[in-house]
């Protein structure tokens, strides 16, 4: 997963741990792929709001560890210009912006990015239809989310950070942003991470996960290979008491009698089990692919067993 | 432009290979016609839900084929495909088809005998509905 100085990873990160009176993030080894969606998947209180604000030189990280970004190191004393190459959606809204309109949003910022282009913003505040006269705080939540969506995206930045970026969203808004988030991701070598609860959104705009729970990161995927890994199995066996053999499949990640005879088994290597259950004279009457909230409960469910 | 494929959640069959034999079987079957100009990768993930990573690996496995032909700037068309190669797939997918239906027949435990006699009688139902329907 870690290479030195990886020209092909927009970030990485190296024994980075962030340490504050209630909560540790870390340490984590992560490598985010250029050119990619990542989506980052985890309970709420994981770290993923942590993680975003480490990239953009927000949290102060131990010594030993290091953090690069799009290729500068983040550090105390770096330089800091890599930052105008980000977009940033935080999870929730700046209240020193309460009294600003979405014109006057977008004049700030536009002061602070070379890249930013106006004509790409109207047209962004347009396909969301989202123009208003109205300060900040008097705007739906939705509303002010497309309006922070517009400002995050207005400069084509080369990396994006959005942090639950559909929260208040209707779903006619969910659907153009995710347009709109496809459209930016189209132009080929465009980053994007992402954080997000919502299943269907990780499914139909995601290439990569990154799951995290209390500040660990609890694994890396390609998203379809995850999907074709990890399956769950209803097997029947022809005579009681076998589960402990089940137990045994490869990958196994959870078993549990479902119905007398009838068993379900939860793994991460689908074709090995399946082989397995067949050999030992199992009859597999199904096999499905598995949730992702699945997916995260039972590797969080092996971490606090490691613990 | 939407191409139907079909993803079928509960195949063992990973995602790529899935979609790599359901669009090469659109190019041999001749529903996507030389020259036809395909999605992009992300366009094409998006609506198969699927990751770039597998979309990129279908196009770059069915060029390799000779069945695509990627142009720099402009994106990923179909080729030309031979009546031969037509003709051998046309066969490859009815052996597939029937190999899942005997795959079926084996887990609800049927015997070689009872398989053989649905699949005659399958056959004389399906082929006398046929005539019935053209003439």
């Amino acid at each position: 997963m870690i290479a030195d100085g990886n020209p092909e990873a927009a970030v990485s990160l190296r024994q980075v741990a962030v340490r504050r009176e209630r909560f540790t993030l870390g340490p984590l080894n992560i490598e985010v792929p250029r050119g990619l969606v990542t989506a980052v998947v985890g309970p709420n209180g994981s770290g993923k709001s942590t993680l975003f604000r480490l990239l953009l030189k927000m949290e102060p990280y131990d010594d030993g560890g290091e953090v690069e970004v799009l290729g500068h190191p983040v550090k105390p004393g770096a330089d800091e210009s890599f930052k105008t190459g980000i977009g940033y959606l935080a999870e929730l809204p700046h209240a020193y912006e309460d009294s600003l309109t979405a014109e006057e949003k977008a004049r700030f910022a536009s002061m602070w990015y070379p890249g930013w282009d106006w004509d790409r913003y109207r047209k962004l505040i347009r396909s969301f239809d989202a123009e208003s006269p109205d300060k900040l705080k008097k705007m739906s939540k939705g509303m002010r989310r497309k309006v922070e969506l517009a400002c995050a995206l207005a400069h084509n930045p080369e990396l994006l950070l959005l942090d639950e970026p559909s929260s208040g969203l209707d779903p006619f808004a969910w659907k153009t942003m995710l347009g709109e988030l496809q459209r930016y991701m189209e132009q080929g070598d465009r980053t994007m991470i992402i954080a997000s609860h919502i299943t269907e959104e990780v499914r139909r705009l995601a290439d990569c996960i990154l799951f995290v729970h209390r500040g660990k990161a609890l694994g890396f995927y390609e998203k379809d290979q995850l999907f074709d890994s990890w399956r769950a199995l209803a097997v029947a066996s022809p005579e009681p008491g076998r589960i402990a053999e089940l137990a045994k499949s490869p990958g196994l990640q959870g078993v549990a009698e479902s119905a007398p005879g009838i068993y379900q088994l939860e793994t991460d290597l689908a074709e090995e089990a399946e082989a397995y259950c067949r050999e030992r004279g199992f009859q597999v009457m199904g096999s499905r692919r598995m949730e992702l909230e699945d997916i995260l409960s039972c590797l969080i469910r092996k971490e606090d067993a490691r613990r | 432009m939407w191409i139907p494929i079909q993803i079928d959640e509960n195949r063992p069959e990973p995602l790529y290979h899935q979609i790599e034999s359901q669009l090469r079987g659109l190019i041999l079957g001749g529903q996507l016609t030389e020259g036809t100009l395909l999605p992009s990768i992300r366009e094409f993930a998006a609506s198969l839900k699927c990751s770039v990573i597998t979309v990129r690996r279908v196009y770059q496995d069915l060029e390799s084929e000779g069945l695509l032909r990627t142009r720099q700037g402009t994106g990923t068309f179909v080729a030309g495909v031979d009546a031969a190669a037509r003709e051998g797939h046309r066969l490859d997918r009815v052996v597939e088809a029937f190999e899942k239906a005997v795959e079926t027949g084996l887990q609800l435990g049927c015997t070689r005998e009872e398989m053989e006699k649905i699949l005659r009688d399958v056959v004389a139902r399906q082929t006398e509905g046929r005539e019935g329907e053209t003439r």
